[in-house]
Order: C-alpha cells, then structure tokens, then sequence
C-alpha cells in the first residue's frame, strides 16, 4: 500500500520525536506533566499527539493559512483536490 | 485598500489569532506562553476597535457611544456598500 499523503512519514516521526524531545527537556510543553504521547501506548490503538507549544505564526500569515501553527498547517493536497 | 478596510482587517486578524489562542488554552489551560500571547493580542484588538469606533463608528451595537444619537444606524449597511 503506498499512500502518498505519508510518504515522508519517517521523516516525520524522526523531527516529532526530537521536538518532543526537545520540549520534554525544556519542560516547557506548558501544560505540567502532558507528553506529545502517554508512556503507555497499547498495540491496535490510534492515538493523537498531544500538541506541544511551538513556533507561531503572525497574524497576518495565521489568517491566511488558516491555522496559528504550522505544525498544524497540513493542507492535504496530494490525493485529492487537485486531481 | 483604504484605512477603514485596514483597519478592519487588522481586526479580523487579531480575532483570528485570539480564536487559535482560544481553542488551544482549552486544551492547555496552563500555558504561560500562549497565556501571554493571548494578552497581547487581546490589547491589540482593544486598541485597533477603539481606534475604529473613535475614527469609523461602532463595529457592534453596544459601542455605540453617542448620547444625541442611535449612531449604529447611520454606517452603510453591508449590502448598501459598493
């Protein structure tokens, strides 16, 4: 199966892991004790990352783009609209 | 764009971003930073519509000021803008 939306998704995970790791040793993920994942993590279940404070865009940029963070800014283009 | 419509929009954008400050404090309602981000922005927008109010007229009924006059009316209403 080869979806394309994810085809840089080790990449991903790799720049996801430091930048928790990242946040994790600076302990300023702002929310006390909240990981991007729980310690326990059981096999056959999704979970979603627990967004970590990060970059911001400005104003300006964050209208446009429709979100103020662009670890949010994920427009899914490939599979879809634009075929 | 004239100063009305910049003004504006300076103000759609500072409620944009308040918004996203918004949604994320719910889920992180101890986060100093975006605490002190939202501040900021809050003060922006409340400068950037008094600023609007004082030079343009009321962007909502309640600022509505004058004690002479319903002054909400006098503005072009949206469909009467060219």
């Amino acid at each position: 199966m080869n979806l394309d939306l994810f085809d840089d998704m080790e990449g991903i995970i790799l720049h996801e892991r430091e930048a928790s790791l990242v946040s994790e040793m600076k302990n300023n993920n702002g929310n006390g004790s909240m990981t991007r994942f729980p310690k326990n993590t059981p096999l056959a279940m999704a979970y979603v990352p627990f967004q970590q404070w990060g970059e911001t865009y400005g104003d300006d940029e964050a209208l446009s783009r429709g979100t103020l963070f662009p670890e949010l800014d994920l427009p899914f283009l490939k599979g879809g609209a634009d075929k | 764009m004239n100063e009305k419509n910049m003004l504006l929009s300076r103000i759609k954008k500072y409620d944009f971003t308040l918004k996203e400050l918004n949604l994320y404090l719910d889920t992180h309602p101890n986060c100093r930073r975006a605490l002190s981000m939202f501040r900021k922005y809050r003060e922006l927008r409340r400068d950037a519509v008094q600023e609007y109010n004082k030079r343009f007229g009321p962007l909502t009924p309640e600022q509505v000021t004058d004690t002479q006059s319903w002054t909400w009316v006098e503005d072009p209403w949206p469909w009467e803008r060219r």
